[in-house]
């Protein structure tokens, strides 16, 4: 029988994750997106307590969670900063590729030294001319003896200004489509590597977003993850295990919303009570209720899934999509139980939809997800 | 059933301490008026300590006059008092809340097959033994507990009893049964005591009246408002996490769950909004006055008295009308 | 140094809290128990010691059923302690603390050597502050409480330490063996990491019966458990001028209140 029940192992982790999220992370969460900042001292404590490399193995000094184990962590994170999450996992992304697809060789090289000390990482896979169309690179990867030349540019790199090391995917021959797509590790000392500048952005802005750009940058091959045309599998494969978690950090969002509206309509009061005794307000209550509760159950059921050794593509696709949805809704209807105050910088609440958005969009935007979810709900039927 | 209570004396100076004499009050209560309070002093001179008891009317007094007590730690007395307790048939022993009756009642209790209770703000005889009620969970709760075994062992918690009165009566010493701790028990030695410096006023544990301060008085210039007022009040200076966490005032002024409890008669909270974790450590003071800029900070909640508004203008009109009313 | 943390398993602080259904206990269903905040600081006491004398080793040892005891045991060893007892007693959270100190003695006589005894202040629940001197006697030690800023003199082999208490700062020394009874959270425990937690679920438990040492005759029976009626919240004082208010204030105090002297 299916057993919701969290084993006292899980509890201590989200016990750590929460304790973290509400002493270091929430103090500093509305200054960081104010300024904003990029609080580099609190990633530098979260990778101290072993919350960074949640999915690297013990073996080269990361944490070694299942899928599960670091959903429950990511939701405790996200629901004192989304921002600060997205640069917290953004290496478990960045080093996914590396786990997947490295030689054992790659793997003790890259990851040990990565996870002994504090480093940045960064997935460098979106490009200017299209993010979801990943057959469509750009970024060219010439064969030079035993090197590889890599040019072009990425953009929208999460912790790009601050990495350390950059997986870089790159075609080998763009005629090839998907078939040419090659992947490299590439660490930022390489000669050609020029970050861009922090880009603006709406929410999430604790973390650091900016162009990448590679001139001439020389890679060895015994750099490169898999052979030459195996890249793009590798990135959906990465993907894979990667969009649930933001699954995870929707929900924390959603959580986030719905507990300060709810608190906010115990104590407002209108027409001579508190507005959580209208009607209205109870309405939009159990509605981002049921929401954030959905979320977090199809959440854990695409870990659950992936933790068994099963692909989980439909299940991880309708988490990723559901949560970030209810995300946006649940903030949305928190601002509107504020009233007012809700749109004001004042409060927190306003925020949460900025950081909401972005799950809609980023790891695979929602619409490439309902197409991969309906392909595999006709597959069954075919 | 035996009627005799025994108190240990606590040194204050060549006199008794204040809790002490509030640890007598509940002493008479429990033995009743057939019942005998029997006295306990121990140390250097505690011939002439015993003197305080009988100033209160409690003449039969033990004296263990022994200079190794002075440098001991107050739980090397367990044994003695014990056997004390246990030679005058004693039915309970108590002790004042202060940080010395507090070290010795557990190790009593021990030595003596007793139960016990520390910081009790009720006691009464009742046919098992004693029953107790003490806050507890930071003042959140109260518990009553029945002490049985024929013996019980408690500590009074401060101001919760009036400190006991004459009239004085003649003092009928007689000296201590012969019972001596573990030899490690007396090897911890007290080498130097700082006094708490003059300025300072009473320490926070036992002041009657305390004064903290918290973030909105926005500087450790600012606070010095508050040092003023508890000046004016001869009162003790507690502070909030947020001020010794910011370096303002040391760490042992903080009032709350990571520093101190006190339990004052008056409590006055300037400039602290009232997070939970300082409310634990002074919600069960008698009665509570908070000063806050902000007419919706939780400390109002727990407040007796509330005054809203700008604190640079009203804790100096405080001070002001105290040390006017008080002809200083 | 072989030193002896003894650590209570508490409701989390967040709890919610409310009589059971007799009135007579703190109603622990669905209570998480978690180590004491007391308890945390005496357990960054010892790896402090332990960091600052070579050699030594960190036993933390807590006193209830496994449901309750293990976790906070786990929690010890997450933050470094080298090993764990647990003393088994199916004694409820807020149980007679002179039993439990006689059967936290009897675990920590039968664990093995302890030169340094560390009990934290006081339990975040019943606040008795008993169980150390209780302990101490038990063991035949030497109990000294209040104590803050703890050190090793390794060169004389004695404790230093100093003692905050009413009338001043007491400096104290003494030889090994010692049990204290630490005053308050000045050291700022450290936060248990990810991989430490992993490593303390699995890491072995010691059990040890409690024993007929924490059954006696003299115990303590909990009788009532009552929280008292909310506060009605402040009355606020109206005022015209700083100067009323401070009068108004005072004889307020003085009249309704009778505390102002």
């Amino acid at each position: 029988m299916v057993d919701f029940s969290l084993s006292p192992e899980a509890e201590s982790l989200r016990d750590l994750a929460r304790k973290f999220a509400r002493t270091e992370m929430a103090p500093h969460a509305a200054e960081c997106d104010r300024t904003p900042r990029f609080p580099e001292e609190i990633y530098r404590k979260a990778h101290a307590l072993g919350l960074m490399n949640l999915n690297v193995p013990s073996e080269y000094g990361g944490s070694g969670l299942g899928l599960f184990d670091q959903c429950l962590i990511v939701e405790e994170l996200a629901y004192a900063c989304a921002g600060m999450t997205t640069s917290i996992i953004a290496n478990c992304l960045a080093l996914e590729p590396i786990l997947l697809g490295g030689t054992p060789e790659q793997r003790s090289r890259f990851l040990s030294p990565f996870c002994a000390s504090y480093q940045l990482a960064s997935f460098c896979l979106t490009e200017p001319s299209g993010g979801s169309d990943a057959g469509a690179l750009r970024t060219r990867a010439r064969r030079d003896g035993d090197a590889y030349v890599l040019d072009g540019e990425k953009c929208f790199i999460t912790n790009a200004p601050h990495a350390g090391l950059y997986t870089v995917f790159a075609t080998v021959d763009p005629t090839l489509r998907h078939r040419g797509v090659t992947a490299f590790v590439v660490p930022r000392s390489a000669e050609g590597i020029t970050p861009g500048k922090d880009e603006e952005k709406m929410g999430h802005r604790a973390s650091s977003t900016s162009t990448v750009r590679f001139d001439k940058v020389r890679v060895p091959v015994s750099d490169r993850l898999l052979a030459d045309g195996e890249g793009f599998g590798l990135a959906m494969r990465t993907l894979d295990q990667t969009r649930t978690p933001i699954g995870a950090l929707a929900t924390g969002i959603g959580q986030a919303a719905l507990d300060h509206a709810a608190r906010y309509a115990l104590k407002r009061e209108t027409f001579g009570k508190p507005i959580a005794e209208h009607q209205a307000i109870q309405i939009k209550l159990a509605n981002m209720t049921q929401a954030v509760r959905a979320a977090r159950l199809l959440t854990w059921q695409a870990a659950w899934t992936i933790d068994r050794g099963e692909k989980g593509t439909l299940e991880s696709s309708v988490a990723k999509c559901f949560a970030s949805d209810a995300a946006l809704l649940v903030a949305d209807e928190a601002i509107q139980t504020f009233g007012g105050y809700g749109y004001m910088k004042e409060y927190p609440v306003e925020k949460l939809l900025r950081d909401a958005k972005l799950t809609q969009i980023y790891e695979g935007a929602n619409e490439i997800q309902r197409t991969v979810i309906a392909r595999e709900l006709l597959r069954g039927y075919a | 059933m035996s009627d005799v209570v025994l108190v240990v004396g606590e040194a204050d100076g060549d006199g008794l301490a204040e809790p002490t004499r509030e640890a007598v009050t509940v002493a008479r209560r429990l033995a009743g008026s057939q019942g005998t309070v029997l006295g306990f002093v121990a140390g250097r001179g505690a011939s002439g300590r015993a003197a305080g008891f009988a100033a209160i009317g409690v003449g039969q007094v033990v004296v263990a006059d022994d200079p190794r007590w002075d440098a001991a730690p107050p739980a090397a007395l367990a044994r003695p008092v014990a056997a004390a307790a246990s030679n005058a048939g004693a039915f309970a022993v108590v002790v004042g809340g202060s940080s010395f009756g507090r070290d010795l009642v557990g190790g009593v209790a021990v030595a003596l097959g007793a139960s016990a209770a520390n910081g009790v703000t009720e006691a009464e005889r009742i046919p098992e033994g004693v029953r107790v009620r003490r806050p507890v969970f930071g003042g959140r709760a109260t518990e009553e507990r029945r002490l049985e075994g024929g013996r019980a062992v408690l500590s009074v918690r401060p101001h919760a009893f009036p400190a006991a009165e004459g009239p004085p009566t003649s003092l009928r010493p007689e000296p201590a049964p012969n019972a001596e701790p573990a030899p490690a028990q007396l090897a911890p030695a007290r080498t130097a005591v700082a006094a708490a410096s003059r300025g300072a006023g009473p320490g926070l544990a036992d002041a009657a009246i305390v004064v903290s301060g918290g973030r909105g008085l926005r500087s450790p210039e600012g606070f010095r408002l508050v040092e003023e007022l508890a000046e004016a009040l001869g009162a003790a200076v507690g502070a909030s996490r947020a001020v010794t966490d910011a370096g303002w005032r040391p760490t042992s002024m903080q009032v709350g769950q990571t520093g101190r409890t006190v339990s004052p008669q008056l409590y006055i909270a300037v400039g602290i909004s009232g997070a939970i974790q300082h409310l634990v450590g002074m919600v069960s003071s008698r009665v509570i006055v908070a000063i806050n800029s902000d007419p919706s900070a939780p400390i109002f909640r727990v407040a007796d008295y509330g005054l809203a508004g700008d604190l640079f203008e009203l804790v100096p009109a405080l001070t002001a009308e105290v040390r006017r009313v008080r002809g200083s | 140094m072989e030193i002896v943390v003894c650590v209570k398993p508490v409701p989390e602080a967040e709890s919610r809290l409310r009589a059971n259904a007799s009135g007579t206990a703190p109603d622990t269903d669905g209570v998480k128990f978690v180590l004491a905040g007391y308890d945390e600081s005496a357990v960054e006491q010892a790896l402090l010691l332990r960091q600052a004398v070579p050699g030594s080793k960190v036993h933390a040892v807590s006193l209830g059923p496994p449901s309750r005891t293990d976790e906070v045991l786990r929690a010890a060893l997450a933050l470094g302690s080298d090993s764990a007892t647990a003393a088994e007693s199916d004694a409820p959270p807020m149980a007679d603390p002179i039993a439990t100190a006689r059967g936290l003695a009897t675990a920590i006589a039968a664990r093995g050597p302890c030169d340094l005894l560390l009990f934290g202040k006081q339990a975040g629940d019943d606040e008795e502050g008993l169980v150390g001197g209780a302990t101490a006697e038990a063991l035949g030690l030497p109990f000294v409480g209040f104590v803050v800023d703890l050190r090793f003199d390794a060169a004389a082999s004695r404790l230093r330490f100093r003692r905050s208490v009413e009338r001043g700062e007491e400096s104290w020394e003494s030889p090994l063996p010692l049990a204290v009874g630490l005053q308050q959270a000045w050291n700022d425990p450290r936060t248990a990491t990810l991989p430490a937690i992993l490593r303390s679920r699995k890491a072995p438990l010691a059990r040890h019966a409690a024993g007929p040492g924490a059954a006696v005759a003299a115990a303590s029976v909990a009788e009532r458990f009552a929280l008292p009626p909310p506060r009605q919240g402040a009355k606020m004082i109206a005022y015209r001028d700083p100067q009323q208010a401070a009068s108004q204030l005072v004889r307020l105090l003085r009249e309704e209140a009778k505390v102002f002297p």
